[in-house]
C-alpha cells in the first residue's frame, strides 16, 4: 500500500472548478429557474407556487413525515449507485437489483407467516439483499473477466428484473380475488414498524441512515473504501500499489447491488406491505442522479435525496389545495436530471463571475 | 472530473431513456385498452344514462378528489376515461373538484388519501388498485368523508365500491364474434369455425373477460374453436401483432383483445390481414374503422359520475358495493359505426336476445373473480 493524501471526492482536475457550494447548488437553483419559467409562461405566479409547494411538503409534522417516506427508496438507491460510482463501475442496474429484492422481501413475508417478528424481519432483509446482489453479479463478472461494459449489461438486466417479476407474481403469486397485479399482503409482524402513526414512514428511514454512516466510515475509515476509491480514481495506480482490480470491482457492484436490493425490499416491508408489479417509478434512475449530484459525498446524497423527496411528496400533495399541474415537477425532475451530469465549471464566465462574486 | 462525468453522462443519459420507455408501458392492471376516451353508444341496448338523478341543493358545493392511477392522465384509456366522467360531473353537479396526480402513486397513495380526508374533501374518488388496502385503515379515520375505489370491492363502511359485470359484454362479444365466423359471405370471414381472444397477462382480471368470451360463443355453437393466447403485457402493439397475426394463421378470423396498449397491434394486424378485431374499455371502433367488429365498452367515466350524482343527491351510503353490468349500461358492445350494415339483421337481433337473457337471468355468464375458474378453462 502506497501513502497518498486523501483524493478530493469528486476526483477531478482543479482546473475547471466553482467554488464548492455554487457548484452543488448550481443545478438545484438552474432546475428550479426552469420550473419558474414554466410556471410564469402560464401565467402563473412562481414564488407563490413553489411556497405552497413547500408548505405541502414541509408545512407540518405529517407532511414532513410523508416527505421524509417520499426520501427513502431515493436514499437507499443513491447510497447503491454511489458505492459502484466509487469503485469506477457504473452501475446503473440498481432498479433492477431494486425489484428482485422487493419481491424477495414481499415473497419472505407472505410465505412464512408463522415465523415471530424479529427473524421474519431479518429472512426477508437477507434474501432481499441476496437477490439484488445476485443481480449485479454477472454484470460484475463480465465486467471484471470480460471487459464487458457493465453500462450496457445493467441497463439491459433492469428490463429483465422488472418483466421477471411481473411474471412471478402474475403467474404464481397473484393475491387471490384480486383483479390486479399484486402478490398477498405480507404478514403483520413483518412490516416494519412506523416512525409516526398515521404518516407511511417507517423504521426503514432510519436504516438507510445507519447505512449512510456505514458508506462515510467505509470511504473515509477503512482500507477497503481506500482501495475501492483508489481503484475508481486511478486503476492503473491500484495496480502498481497491489490492489486487485477484479476483486475491487465485483466487491463495489455486489455491494451496490445488495443495497439496491435492500431499497426495493425496505419500500415493500416499510410502505407498500406487498409487491405491486411495475411499483417503482424509477428509483433507482433518481438514484443516479442523486450520487451525481451528491458528488458520491454522503450528505451530498442525503440532500439530493431530500430534493427529490420533497418534490414527489409535495408535488403530489400540493394538487389537494391548488390546481398545480403534475408537469411542473416533472419540468423541474427532469431539468435537475440533465444538469446534474453538466460539469458548468468549463464555463468560463460562470467561474470567473464566481470567482468575484 | 471529465473522465467521470463523461461516463456518468452516459449512464444517466441510458436511464433516462429507460425511464422514457418504461413510461410507455402500463402494469397489468385489468384496463385494458387505449383509444380516445369519448362518447360511446352501447349498440344492443341501453346506455349510461349522464343525466343527474335528483336537483342538486342550492348553496352548497361540494368538495370532490380524484386520485389518478398509475400511467397517469393522457393514458387514452382507464384514467382519461374517468376524468372525462369527472368532467362531465363537474358541469352537472355543484362541485368544487381536485384532481390529484402523484410521481410515485404506489408508495404515496396512502399518504395522499390521508391528508384528502384531513382536507375534509366531501367525496375521495381512488382510481389506484393498490392503495384499497390503506382505504381500509384511512377511511375510518374520516366519517364526513365519502371514499370511492373502482374495480374492487367496498371494505369499509364509508367506502364505495364500484365493479364491472365484463364478463356479461364479453359474452355478447364472443356470441356475436361466433355469429360472424360462421358466415363466409363477410368479407374477410373464412370457412373455419374459429376466433381467437388476446389476454394482456394471465390474471384473474383478464381471465374473467375471455370466459365470459368462450361461453358467449360456445352459447351460439358449441363447436366454435376458440384459441386464446396471452401477451407479455398491456404495453406492447408489437408483440400484440404478431400474436394476432399467429392466430389469423391458425384460422381465426376474429380476434377480441383484452390487451391494453398491446392491443392497437392487434387491431393494425386485424387491418392489414383482412380480418376482424374486437375493441375493449372504450368504443375503438374508429381506430380501423371497419377491420373492428365491435368493441367491449367498460364505462369507468360513468361510475365516477355516478359516485358524485349519488353524493350529491345523498344517496351514496358507502359500506356497499355497486356493480355496473348491462343493464346501467356500465358494460356492452359499442354501437357498431362501420359494421353494423356488415352484419345480418338476424345475427345482431339475436345478440340482443342474448342480453335481454343475461338480464333476465336465463343465462348465467361465468364471473371468474367471484366464483374462481370454471371446469372448462385453465
Amino acid at each position: 500500500m502506497i501513502e497518498t493524501a486523501p483524493a478530493p471526492l469528486s476526483g477531478g482536475p482543479v482546473r475547471g472548478r466553482l467554488p464548492g457550494a455554487l457548484r452543488l447548488l448550481a443545478p438545484f437553483l438552474i432546475a428550479l429557474g426552469a420550473g419558474a419559467v414554466v410556471l410564469w409562461a402560464t401565467g402563473r405566479d412562481a414564488f407563490a407556487v413553489y411556497g405552497q409547494l413547500a408548505d405541502a411538503a414541509l408545512g407540518g409534522g405529517t407532511q414532513i413525515a410523508d416527505t421524509l417516506a417520499a426520501t427513502t427508496p431515493i436514499l437507499f438507491t443513491g447510497i447503491a449507485t454511489a458505492l459502484a460510482f466509487r469503485a469506477g463501475a457504473f452501475n446503473v442496474g440498481v432498479e433492477g437489483s431494486l425489484y428482485v429484492g422487493a419481491f424477495a422481501a414481499a415473497w419472505t413475508g407472505f410465505s412464512f407467516p408463522h415465523l415471530p417478528g424479529a427473524p421474519l424481519l431479518a429472512l426477508a432483509a437477507l434474501l432481499a439483499a441476496l437477490a439484488g446482489a445476485a443481480w449485479a453479479l454477472l454484470p460484475a463478472l463480465a465486467r471484471a473477466w470480460l471487459d464487458v461494459s457493465e453500462v450496457v449489461t445493467t441497463l439491459m438486466l433492469n428490463y429483465v428484473a422488472i418483466l421477471l417479476t411481473s411474471y412471478l407474481v402474475n403467474d404464481h403469486f397473484l393475491a387471490r380475488g384480486v383483479a390486479n397485479s399484486m402478490s398477498p399482503m405480507i404478514a403483520p409482524q413483518a412490516r416494519l414498524p412506523p416512525l409516526l402513526p398515521g404518516s407511511q414512514l417507517s423504521a426503514a428511514l432510519l436504516l438507510g441512515l445507519l447505512l449512510l454512516a456505514g458508506y462515510w466510515f467505509l470511504f473515509s475509515r477503512s482500507t477497503l473504501g481506500f482501495e475501492l476509491r483508489l481503484v475508481g480514481l486511478a486503476p492503473r495506480l491500484a495496480r502498481a500499489s497491489g490492489v486487485d482490480l477484479r476483486r475491487s470491482l465485483v466487491i463495489a457492484m455486489l455491494a451496490s447491488g445488495l443495497v439496491g436490493g435492500w431499497a426495493g425490499g425496505f419500500q415493500v416491508l416499510g410502505v407498500i406491505h406487498r409487491f405491486v408489479d411495475g411499483f417503482s417509478p424509477g428509483y433507482g434512475f433518481t438514484g443516479i442522479a442523486v450520487a451525481i449530484l451528491g458528488r458520491n459525498h454522503p450528505l451530498g446524497i442525503l440532500a439530493g435525496a431530500l430534493f427529490f423527496g420533497i418534490l414527489t411528496s409535495g408535488g403530489g400533495m400540493v394538487q389537494l389545495v391548488s390546481s398545480i399541474p403534475i408537469d411542473l415537477v416533472n419540468v423541474v425532475q427532469g431539468t435537475l436530471m440533465v444538469f446534474a451530469v453538466a460539469d458548468l465549471g468549463r464555463l468560463g464566465w460562470l467561474r470567473r463571475w464566481a470567482g468575484r462574486a | 472530473m471529465s473522465g467521470l462525468s463523461r461516463r456518468a453522462a452516459t449512464a444517466v443519459l441510458a436511464g433516462l431513456a429507460l425511464l422514457a420507455a418504461g413510461c410507455g408501458s402500463s402494469t397489468g392492471t385489468p384496463r385494458a385498452s387505449s383509444g380516445v376516451a369519448g362518447a360511446t353508444q352501447t349498440g344492443a341496448g341501453a346506455q349510461p344514462s349522464f343525466t343527474p338523478a335528483c336537483k342538486p341543493p342550492a348553496g352548497r358545493t361540494y368538495r370532490v378528489a380524484l386520485v389518478i392511477a398509475q400511467g397517469g392522465l393522457g393514458d387514452q384509456s382507464y384514467n382519461d376515461l374517468a376524468y372525462a366522467g369527472f368532467t362531465r360531473a363537474k358541469q352537472d353537479f355543484p362541485i368544487q373538484g381536485q384532481v390529484i396526480q402523484s410521481p410515485d402513486i404506489v408508495s404515496q397513495g396512502r399518504s395522499i388519501l390521508q391528508q384528502a380526508g384531513q382536507q375534509g374533501f366531501d367525496l375521495v374518488i381512488d382510481l389506484e388498485f393498490s392503495t384499497g388496502d390503506a382505504l381500509k385503515e384511512v377511511a375510518p379515520q374520516y366519517p364526513n368523508t365519502h371514499w370511492m375505489i373502482v374495480n374492487l370491492p367496498s371494505n369499509a363502511p364509508d367506502v364505495t365500491g364500484y365493479l364491472f359485470d365484463e364478463q356479461d359484454g364479453s359474452f355478447l362479444a364472443g356470441a356475436l364474434a361466433a355469429l360472424v365466423t360462421r358466415d363466409t359471405g363477410i368479407k374477410g370471414i373464412n370457412p373455419d369455425h374459429t376466433i381467437g381472444v388476446i389476454g394482456g397477462t394471465k390474471s384473474p382480471g383478464i381471465d374473467k373477460f375471455i370466459v365470459g368470451y368462450i361461453q358467449g360463443a360456445h352459447q351460439v355453437d358449441a363447436a366454435t374453436r376458440v384459441l386464446v393466447k396471452y401477451a407479455d403485457g398491456f404495453g406492447d402493439p408489437a408483440n400484440g401483432k404478431q400474436l394476432a397475426q399467429a392466430l389469423f394463421d391458425q384460422g381465426a378470423d376474429i380476434v377480441y383483445q383484452v390487451a391494453g396498449g398491446t392491443g392497437t397491434g392487434i387491431i393494425q394486424a386485424a387491418q392489414q390481414a383482412g380480418h376482424f378485431a374486437i375493441g375493449v374499455d372504450t368504443d375503438q371502433d374508429s381506430l380501423a374503422p371497419g377491420s373492428v367488429l365491435t368493441s367491449m365498452v367498460k364505462r369507468t367515466d360513468f361510475a365516477v359520475y355516478d359516485a358524485i350524482d349519488r353524493l350529491v343527491c345523498g344517496t351514496l351510503k358507502g359500506g356497499e358495493s355497486i356493480t355496473l353490468g348491462l343493464a346501467q349500461g356500465g358494460v356492452g358492445l359499442s354501437p357498431m359505426k362501420f359494421t353494423r350494415s356488415l352484419v345480418p339483421a338476424a345475427d345482431l337481433s339475436r345478440v340482443d336476445r342474448y342480453r335481454q337473457d343475461i338480464l333476465s337471468g336465463r343465462i348465467k355468464v361465468w364471473n371468474v373473480i367471484s366464483q374462481g375458474y370454471p371446469s372448462w378453462y385453465r
